[in-house]
């Protein structure tokens, strides 16, 4: 991951497809359906053309070609545990059982680096608590300061020949230098805490609905969830048998 | 094992959805739980969800392997019981939406990584007084660390168990089990009790750090917070005495 909520930012607001351009809120919908009819088809086909229409979405959407194969591969091991016990004389199920990990993978892939973080939060933070919805923003936008300090902090151990120390205590020095950070996020917390006051927080972040602003680009999102609904109609009984 | 990285498609509905639903009554639970905290407990819990993902992100050496951290002890004994159950929910969300994990079993994932970290607050103010804080991290790491991987091994018996196409009902069942212990079962342990080892370790040394430089941010056991007039909320660090 190293890197990658920076490389995702930078791909979601600095984009111009018509993926980009599409609201927050359809392009949720289009993650739920695809998910939803990948956990629950049984057929192989339908899977392989919703990877397929996945894989042109994120080219289109200009994705580069190393986030597209993490998110293809990260569900890779677990899959294949379920997978061994699923082998019989057909390849059906083991099919299936790669493949739908996959399409849920990519689909989140596509989701996160044609939409900025504010937007893809802010229906999401509706449906939950407001202090954990509010904790959804911040803790997003700690990650980006704080992984620049824990990458910090690793090079100055390795540096530092911590690294190369006995296994035991090389962890106990981690650990105290985690420690470094735990505190610099205190402070950095007690600070963003005084900004909300000053900025009149009212017990939710982000109430602006930018999420919902359709617009012509809606168009293509809907047209792919209306693609995903046909294919799944017409090749569901497609198996290998 | 605190954290599952389960993808979806793979577990039976049923097992999923019982997770979400589970998950949707302990959040409930624990949002009056830390109402009292206030937007200052949100801005800590958020501090402290950064340094999980972003620690997570880090791969630390172990010979041929590299393993990745997740503080899910340490944070849990400095946040408490609901919080952190807050927190492991917002930190699967954000997981899932990277492609590390799935949407459907987001309910099960935050069950048992925030599971584990619950139990690390009352297990180290039990053992606080007799072990001195960096000991009691280290014991709350190594439970937090063990109950989140019961749950783990749970979830996949229970899988195992649901699948209903599994060949030859539980035949094939039991013959995965039997697979798993006759060619795994020696290298999974051993994984598994590195993995505690190296987290009690880092909580350890977090402790070490903290008790000596920032002590008001580790928790009080209840009765010396009596003793002391005054002392804030357990829920929240304490006011820098400095």
């Amino acid at each position: 991951m190293t890197n990658t909520f920076a490389q995702i930012d930078h791909l979601a607001c600095a984009g111009d497809s018509p993926w980009h351009r599409a609201s927050a809120l359809t392009k949720l919908l289009l993650l739920v359906t695809y998910v939803a009819l990948a956990v629950v088809t049984p057929s192989w086909a339908v899977l392989a053309a919703l990877l397929a229409t996945l894989v042109a979405m994120c080219v289109s959407a200009r994705a580069p070609l190393k986030l597209m194969l993490a998110a293809a591969a990260t569900p890779f091991f677990f899959a294949f545990i379920f997978a061994l016990a699923h082998v019989r004389t057909d390849w059906d199920e083991p099919l299936v059982l790669f493949a739908r990990p996959m399409v849920a993978s990519l689909c989140a892939v596509w989701l996160v680096i044609t939409t900025p973080y504010p937007d893809l939060f802010a229906p999401i933070s509706r449906i939950l608590p407001r202090g954990v919805g509010d904790g959804l923003f911040l803790t997003y936008r700690a990650v980006a300061t704080l992984y620049a300090r824990v990458e910090r902090m690793g090079s100055t151990l390795r540096l530092r020949g911590a690294m190369a120390r006995p296994v035991g205590q090389r962890f106990a020095l981690l650990g105290e230098a985690v420690g470094t950070v735990v505190v610099s996020g205190f402070d950095r917390s007690h600070r963003l805490y005084q900004t909300m006051q000053l900025r009149g927080h009212s017990g939710r972040i982000c109430g602006c609905r930018h999420y919902l602003e359709l617009t012509r680009d809606d168009f293509w999102v809907c047209l792919a969830m209306a693609w995903a609904g046909v294919v799944s109609v017409a090749l569901w009984h497609l198996r290998i048998s | 094992m605190s954290h599952l990285h389960i993808p979806d498609g793979i577990l039976p509905p049923v097992l999923w959805l019982a997770g979400l639903v589970l998950t949707a009554l302990v959040l409930a639970w624990s949002v009056p739980a830390s109402a009292r905290g206030g937007p200052r407990l949100i801005a800590y819990q958020s501090a402290l969800g950064g340094i999980m993902l972003a620690v997570m992100a880090l791969p630390v050496p172990i010979t041929a392997f590299d393993y990745c951290m997740t503080l899910a002890g340490p944070v849990g004994v400095l946040l408490g019981a609901a919080p952190v159950f807050q927190v492991s929910l917002v930190v699967t969300l954000i997981l899932a939406l990277l492609g590390q994990g799935g949407f459907t079993v987001i309910g099960l994932n935050t069950l048992v990584l925030g599971g584990g970290a619950m139990l690390a607050r009352p297990v180290y103010l039990w053992s606080v007084r007799a072990l001195g804080p960096a000991r009691a991290v280290a014991l709350a790491t190594v439970v937090s660390q063990l109950a989140s991987t019961a749950g783990w091994i749970l979830v996949l018996l229970l899988s195992v168990r649901l699948t209903p196409d599994i060949a030859g009902e539980h035949a094939i069942a039991g013959d995965l089990v039997r697979g798993v212990h006759a060619a795994g079962a020696a290298v999974v342990l051993a994984m598994l009790l590195a993995a505690v080892a190296i987290e009690a370790l880092l909580g350890y040394g977090l402790a070490r750090f903290l008790a000596r430089v920032r002590p008001d941010l580790l928790p009080l056991p209840h009765a010396s917070r009596a003793a002391a007039s005054g002392g804030p909320p357990l829920s929240e660090p304490r006011p820098s005495g400095r």
